[in-house]
């Protein structure tokens, strides 16, 4: 098994207040009784209801379910960018909706790492400098930076590709440099939606396999999919309908 | 990577875009910067013509030294004044339409500047006329003459030759004599206007032009103080009070509340227009910059990029386009204000040395203030689309669209 680069000895950013807290301990997110409900014109849409969870370190968990049915929601609200209308969300034991919008900011860019279905690299920047830019954002140094996002990059096996634009990467090169920008910072919990969406079987196939690595490495894994095949790597599999958890199954 | 870094990147990344943005802040800066110059340009071109030659109080009939009225006995007054303890020298300044005759061709039409010094201080008497010369020497004698540049270019007269002058002092109808001038020097007149010929001599030249029907009466009168230019102006209007005594900057003044008011009221007026005009063309662009890049923004904001840091890099966008832009302007507004001053300087009656356009270190600062004001206005709303936007509903958004 190939380890995740470690960002414990390049990351020197600022000490998140939100990090300070029990970063050994097993529970990362503690979601209970959370609800998302959004006003519309036609009336209130819960997208949300009602959803307990709990995302332990190293946990591999997918969401599946018919669109419309709060995969996305859940994972933005677990990402701390979605907050809920009730219960309670705690994230290494703090209380997202009591933290501030800067502070959530540095909680998402030191323990959470997303990656989307539209990989949103920035076209200006080479795959080398996307995958620097959380780390830049977090203070780090530049020699630092630039050594971990080379790692990161070896990890995804874009080493070579490092100075390629996104328009001179194919779809599956484009969600592996989006991955490693994920994972600049070290995050604990790495949140993916639809990761495999806008890629063929045997791309997408590859960005599960280096998903499921990452995951082994230690990182916590929530993946949002319609893909079977995806969701059937991991360890929990939870069947979503009409903003609540239908069925939970564990491998 | 920092929010100059990143916002450079992002104008590179659509240069026809930035191209635009950045040419059109030139262009408007330019004129910008041009209707600055001309806000005060005359007053400080008028006050800097007004100063040359060290006459630092003037002396007319009216509220200003042009208004057509003459001063009385203005001989006699002139030598009060020069014995006013605070005057170094006054000097007499009397004008007559001139017709100059030609070998050939229709005659020319000038005006003649007639003066006469009057001085109680030795240093007084070395003070020079109200022209400058360019080759040969001023006029003494009462047949001398000195003419300027475009008459001696249009009648191929240099010192030594000579002029016949009919003059025309009391009325227009007069029938006076001609009279034979040598021309003892080229000069250049500071209040001459480019379509208009001057010459210049004696007060007894223009007396002899005028077959002795000047009297004492005067145009205007040029003092010169000890230093004391306001303590003068007050002894001249204590020791004379019907007629009017300026220092050139009271001049400039009350040149400021007539004539000039409409030059700072257009300048005002187009500046506004101006900043108002590259204040929407920047934040036009930078909202469509910012709306084609709602997801990455989103993104970013996932990522964890604080919601400071995104707004830092709208105004650091905006700070690119204006600066760049406010660097070009510069030497583009200097450019259309020498084009622009030379078509109004043709207008009838402009001094050749008066400017509308003048540069000032002053106006590069109110330049400079104007295009940050504007760079931080113009990215206002911008910021505000990114500093309020919805994290998830705009990346639920981007994956339907």
């Amino acid at each position: 098994m190939t380890s995740v680069p470690s960002s414990r000895s390049s990351v020197s950013g600022p000490q998140s207040p939100v990090s300070a807290g029990p970063t050994t301990g097993r529970l990362i997110v503690d979601a209970r009784n959370v609800s998302r409900v959004f006003a519309m014109p036609a009336g209130p849409v819960t997208a949300v209801r009602d959803v307990t969870l709990q995302v332990n370190n190293g946990d591999h968990i997918a969401v599946r379910g018919p669109s419309g049915c709060g995969k996305s929601t859940l994972l933005h609200m677990l990402g701390c960018v979605e907050p809920q209308t009730s219960g309670t969300l705690l994230f290494d034991g703090q209380d997202i909706s009591r933290l501030s919008d800067a502070r959530r900011s540095l909680l998402r860019l030191t323990q959470i790492g997303f990656v989307f279905q539209r990989f949103f690299l920035l076209p200006m920047l080479t795959a080398l400098e996307n995958v620097e830019l959380p780390m830049s954002e977090a203070g780090v140094a530049k020699q630092a930076r630039r050594t971990r996002a080379i790692e990161l990059l070896e990890y995804v096996g874009l080493a070579p590709r490092a100075d390629h634009r996104p328009s001179q990467l194919s779809g599956g090169e484009m969600q592996r440099v989006a991955i490693a920008r994920a994972l600049a910072n070290g995050p604990r919990l790495l949140l993916a939606d639809e990761p495999t969406g806008e890629l063929d079987e045997a791309t997408g196939a590859q960005i599960a396999a280096l998903l499921d690595r990452v995951n082994r490495a230690g990182t916590a894994l929530v993946i949002v999919t319609h893909d079977p095949a995806l969701a059937d790597r991991a360890g929990r599999v939870l069947m979503m309908r009409d903003g609540q958890i239908e069925s939970q199954r564990v491998r | 990577m920092t929010a100059i870094g990143f916002a450079w990147r992002s104008l590179v990344r659509q240069p026809a875009r930035a191209a635009l943005g950045i040419l059109g802040v030139a262009a408007v800066g330019a004129l910008l910067f041009d209707m600055l110059l001309l806000s005060r340009g005359l007053i400080v071109s008028m006050q800097d013509l007004l100063d040359r030659g060290g006459w630092d109080v003037r002396v007319s009939a009216g509220e200003l030294p042009s208004s057509g009225l003459r001063i009385p006995n203005a001989i006699d007054t002139a030598d009060a004044i020069s014995r006013l303890p605070s005057v170094q020298a006054a000097l007499v300044v009397r004008t007559a339409s001139v017709q100059i005759d030609r070998a050939s061709g229709q005659p020319i039409r000038a005006s003649f500047q007639g003066v006469a010094t009057r001085s109680t201080d030795p240093a007084g008497s070395r003070l020079r006329a109200p022209w400058t010369i360019l080759r040969g020497r001023d006029a003494e004698g009462p047949n001398e003459v000195v003419i300027d540049e475009k008459l001696a270019s249009e009648s191929r007269l240099e010192p030594g030759g000579t002029i016949t002058m009919r003059a025309s002092c009391v009325a227009d109808l007069e029938a006076l004599p001609a009279i034979r001038l040598t021309v003892v020097g080229v000069a250049e007149f500071p209040f001459q206007s480019t379509n208009e010929s001057t010459t210049g001599g004696t007060f007894d030249a223009l007396q002899a032009a005028c077959g002795g029907n000047v009297g004492s009466e005067a145009d205007l009168m040029l003092v010169t103080s000890k230093g004391d230019a306001d303590g003068t102006a007050a002894a001249i209007r204590a020791l004379r009070p019907e007629i009017r005594a300026a220092t050139n900057t009271e001049v400039v003044g009350r040149l400021q509340q007539t004539g000039f008011t409409y030059f700072r009221q257009i300048s005002s007026v187009l500046t506004t227009v101006t900043v108002s005009f590259a204040v929407l063309l920047i934040t036009v662009l930078l909202t469509v910059s910012v709306n084609q890049r709602l997801g990455e923004i989103a993104a970013l904001r996932a990522l964890g990029f604080s919601r400071m840091r995104v707004v830092k890099d709208v105004l650091s966008e905006s700070a690119l386009i204006v600066g760049i832009g406010g660097l070009l302007s510069l030497p583009l507004g200097l450019l259309l204000a020498s084009g622009l001053d030379r078509i109004l300087k043709g207008m009838p009656g402009i001094p050749v040395a008066l400017h509308f356009f003048v540069f000032e270190r002053q106006t590069l600062a109110v330049h400079v203030a104007l295009l940050v004001a504007t760079a931080i206005i113009a990215a206002l709303y911008p910021m505000r689309i990114v500093s309020t936007l919805p994290i998830a509903a705009t990346l639920r958004d981007e994956v339907i669209g």
